[in-house]
């Protein structure tokens, strides 16, 4: 069963429509890759499924409850989790706070030390820089940051805007290689990336997204064979 | 000599009372940094306080010192029923809606508090003994509300730092979204921040009040002085709001020495303008 689902969404800003229905479906424990090139309203379609945006159409259904309407803080405190494009950190605030900020619903405040030590297991460099305000970390700590935050909600969905955006090849690689010990540990992940071969690799499922809507899905492997997509997205 | 024995005798008094105006201007900053509104109902609030300590004290017969629980506790909800009427639906509108939500606070209270009050002077003859330091005499009611003044920004800080609701506020100060999606119901922390800041400014009117007297409209000369408090300490920088309250109580001590009290103003905005054109961040540096 979906454990998230996005039907035929309709979403944008003020009077520009981005999204043109839209769907998407999470298959629950799977790494699921939303793909498609700069500007086709990937950002757009994950801020109106987490409830920054509100859908002009289409509903948003988790854990079999229809949650269209529901603040992104109701939605984070149900475990539907996203990292932000950017990082977005409390800059001003230490690592530790940083941390603690992510575990914020009753749930996963239950669980806060446990995944105090899940995340430091997984991001050693973290706790080593706990006392350290997050603005001064380099980028890629900040994202291992960002990142850990969103594991210490205790999330059902994690969601994770860009993970690879302006990171060296290697941080890159870790970041992925944790991504897989997420899910390992029960966690249902969509991963959007504009480094769609690093994307689809790492994935089971994967949707394309081109001008609002879906323009193709499937799994991971079948799309990195398409020859459409490694000609449009992997310049092969 | 003589300057300097002036100066004696009044730059006490300007210290002490530089504590309160902080805990004053620590209000207006702390909304300010939270959600960049700039809250013109400021002054009724720190009048309201005044009042409080008047009908706590006077006509209750209650220690006012002991009545600032209630007058916190009034104050906190107040700014929360606020938030909810005025400020919360022009949250993300351009400055100049909120600026106006506020200002109509302001006419609102200054308005009915005028009909049920009058604008005519109050006094709270409350006595707490003076200090005799020698060069000069302390008034027992000023050292106490320096005292409080600075315990009330010590609680603040920790609960800023230590607690979480605090911490909440911070997150919800640094980025909005970010706290929403972990979770933080930002609204409510929205609301909070707002409820502390009148509180805050409550307070500093009831402490004013055991030692000068006021009407409701006493309030608008303590939120001028805040407005430069807080440029001073950098706006959003509750901790630096009290070294700027500091700096003008100094300032307030030392120019009668100098010149006449007049010019007090006059030197204090042109301060005020000074460091806006110099660094507008504030002197203790403060959000970009």
């Amino acid at each position: 069963m979906a454990i998230l689902e996005a039907k035929d969404i309709s979403s944008g800003y003020g009077e520009v429509q981005i999204l043109w229905g839209a769907s998407l479906s999470l298959e629950e424990g799977k790494l699921t890759s939303l793909v498609g090139a700069n500007g086709v309203g990937k950002t757009t379609l994950l801020r109106t499924i987490v409830g920054l945006n509100k859908p002009w159409e289409g509903s948003i259904w988790f854990e079999g409850e229809d949650v269209s309407k529901l603040s992104a803080h109701a939605k984070a405190s149900m475990g539907l989790v996203l990292v932000p494009e950017g990082r977005q950190l409390f800059t001003d605030m230490t690592v530790y706070e940083n941390l603690e900020m992510g575990a914020t619903a009753q749930r996963s405040r239950a669980r806060m030390a446990e995944s105090f030590e899940k995340v430091f297991t997984m991001f050693p460099r973290l706790k080593e820089r706990r006392g350290q305000k997050s603005g001064t970390l380099s980028g890629g700590e900040q994202q291992m940051l960002a990142v850990a935050r969103g594991v210490m909600a205790d999330p059902k969905v994690l969601i994770i805007d860009e993970l690879s955006l302006g990171l060296a090849p290697v941080l890159v690689l870790d970041l992925f290689g944790s991504l897989k010990k997420l899910k390992d540990e029960g966690i249902t992940i969509l991963l959007v990336e504009q480094n769609v071969q690093m994307a689809l690799a790492v994935s089971d499922y994967g949707y394309v997204l081109a001008e609002g809507r879906n323009e193709m899905q499937g799994p991971a492997k079948e799309l990195i064979n398409n020859k459409e997509i490694r000609s449009a997205y992997l310049g092969i | 000599m003589q300057q300097l024995s002036l100066l004696l005798t009044s730059l006490p008094d300007g210290i002490l009372l530089g504590f309160v105006y902080g805990v004053a201007a620590m209000g207006l900053t702390l909304i300010w940094g939270v959600m960049d509104v700039i809250n013109l109902s400021h002054g009724p609030i720190i009048s309201l306080g005044m009042f409080g300590t008047f009908f706590i004290f006077i006509k209750m017969g209650i220690n006012p010192y002991l009545g600032l629980i209630p007058v916190a506790i009034l104050g906190l909800l107040l700014g929360v029923a606020i938030y909810f009427i005025a400020v919360h639906r022009v949250i993300d509108a351009p400055h100049l809606s909120s600026l106006l939500a506020t200002f109509s606070v302001n006419m609102i209270i200054i308005g009915i508090a005028t009909a049920a009050l009058t604008t005519s002077p109050y006094n709270v003859d409350f006595n707490m003994g003076s200090f005799d330091l020698g060069f000069t005499t302390i008034l027992g009611t000023r050292l106490i509300a320096a005292v409080i003044a600075i315990l009330v920004t010590g609680g603040l800080y920790f609960f800023l730092y230590r607690t979480r609701p605090g911490k909440y506020i911070r997150a919800v100060t640094n980025n909005r979204a970010a706290a929403e999606l972990m979770g933080v119901p930002s609204t409510q922390i929205l609301a909070l921040s707002f409820g502390l800041g009148t509180m805050l400014a409550a307070i500093s009117g009831a402490l004013i009040a055991t030692f000068f007297p006021f009407s409701i409209l006493s309030g608008a000369g303590y939120e001028l002085k805040s407005f430069v408090i807080g440029v001073l300490g950098g706006l959003g920088n509750p901790v630096g709001a009290l070294f700027g309250g500091l700096i003008l109580g100094v300032l307030e001590g030392a120019i009668p020495a100098f010149m006449e009290t007049s010019w007090v103003p006059v030197i204090e905005f042109g301060l005020f303008v000074i460091i806006l054109l110099v660094r507008p961040n504030g002197l203790f540096g403060a959000k970009e």
